[in-house]
């Protein structure tokens, strides 16, 4: 049985629920949720197991049947107590850095300022969850994945623009002299 | 979803590959057609990454000195940059937690950027 965890209005951790336990919880579609071999919080809309929940939404079940069902609940192997319990929501640091270099080597420096954007969202992921912001933790961790994949977007559109200036560089040239020697003759 | 990401990491490496062989075979300072820098073509001014594909050329030759007359940076970020994609991809974020934070952290970011901006100003000073 998977069990789901989500974060309340306040930006409280809530959980473990099996999905007919958190029919009955106020969960909207934005809710942020998380269960095993989930590598980040998600909104709940765009969790397949719970969209149905927002179809369906029935008279509550009966909320007596919420006992917590701790005994054979698993918690994630990388976690640590307390605070930790929970996975933190991806980092995207160590992409956001290479995203910044990669196109800078590359001479792009003009896109790596992008990437400074989901550098600055990516650092402060940490420190929020650490803080027990949940909430904002995992905003900061799509903010800068979100920015990641623009920087990262942006740099591939630019070496393919390269890769067509070098083409149209070496048909031009090779239609010159190609001309050149006609004329020659 | 695992496919596609086969699909990607095929194209990428492909890519990857095809890019090391022309930077091996063709040196960029006898061939004009490589790119050159719209920065420098604009201002006039070197950016931080000029030069990187003539010490792109000397590495894969380990022409290392000759690498790092060209641009410093790519010399030094070549290995971080391995080192990135080892602790993000390739299992060393399990086998060296410690590494994450001390490498790409946020000390670590800044520093980066630092020197990067030093490096783009004093290579136009000097």
């Amino acid at each position: 049985m998977t069990h789901f965890f989500y974060i309340d209005s306040e930006g409280k951790q809530k959980g473990p629920f099996t999905l007919e336990e958190l029919r009955s919880e106020p969960i909207k579609k934005d809710t942020l949720v998380w269960t095993q071999g989930m590598a980040e919080w998600k909104r709940a809309n765009d969790v397949v197991e719970i969209k149905p929940l927002f179809e369906f939404k029935g008279p509550s079940t009966s909320p007596e049947t919420n006992i917590p069902q701790q005994e054979n609940y698993q918690f994630n192997p990388q976690a640590k107590t307390g605070v930790d319990s929970v996975l933190m929501p991806k980092t995207w640091m160590v992409e956001s850095i290479l995203v910044t270099i990669l196109p800078f080597i590359l001479c792009g420096n003009i896109f790596s300022l992008l990437g400074i954007v989901a550098i600055v969202s990516a650092s402060k992921v940490e420190s929020l969850f650490r803080q027990g912001l949940f909430t904002e933790a995992t905003e900061a961790s799509l903010n800068a994945g979100r920015w990641t994949k623009i920087t990262f977007w942006v740099a591939i559109g630019a070496i393919i623009l390269g890769i067509i200036s070098i083409v149209l560089f070496v048909v031009f040239f090779g239609s010159l002299a190609g001309i050149s020697s006609m004329l020659s003759i | 979803m695992k496919s596609k990401q086969r699909i990607l990491i095929a194209v990428a490496s492909f890519l990857v590959a095809t890019a090391i062989a022309l930077f091996f075979y063709i040196d960029p300072n006898v061939y004009p057609f490589f790119p050159k820098c719209p920065f420098l073509v604009i201002t006039g001014f070197k950016c931080p990454g000029c030069g990187s594909q003539r010490a792109i050329h000397q590495l894969l030759h380990f022409n290392i000195s000759g690498a790092f007359s060209h641009n410093p940076l790519v010399v030094i970020y070549g290995p971080y940059i391995l080192l990135g994609l080892y602790i993000e991809y390739w299992g060393g974020k399990n086998k060296f937690p410690k590494m994450q934070s001390l490498f790409f952290g946020k000390i670590a970011a800044l520093v980066i950027l630092i020197m990067i901006m030093g490096f783009w100003i004093a290579r136009n000073i000097f």
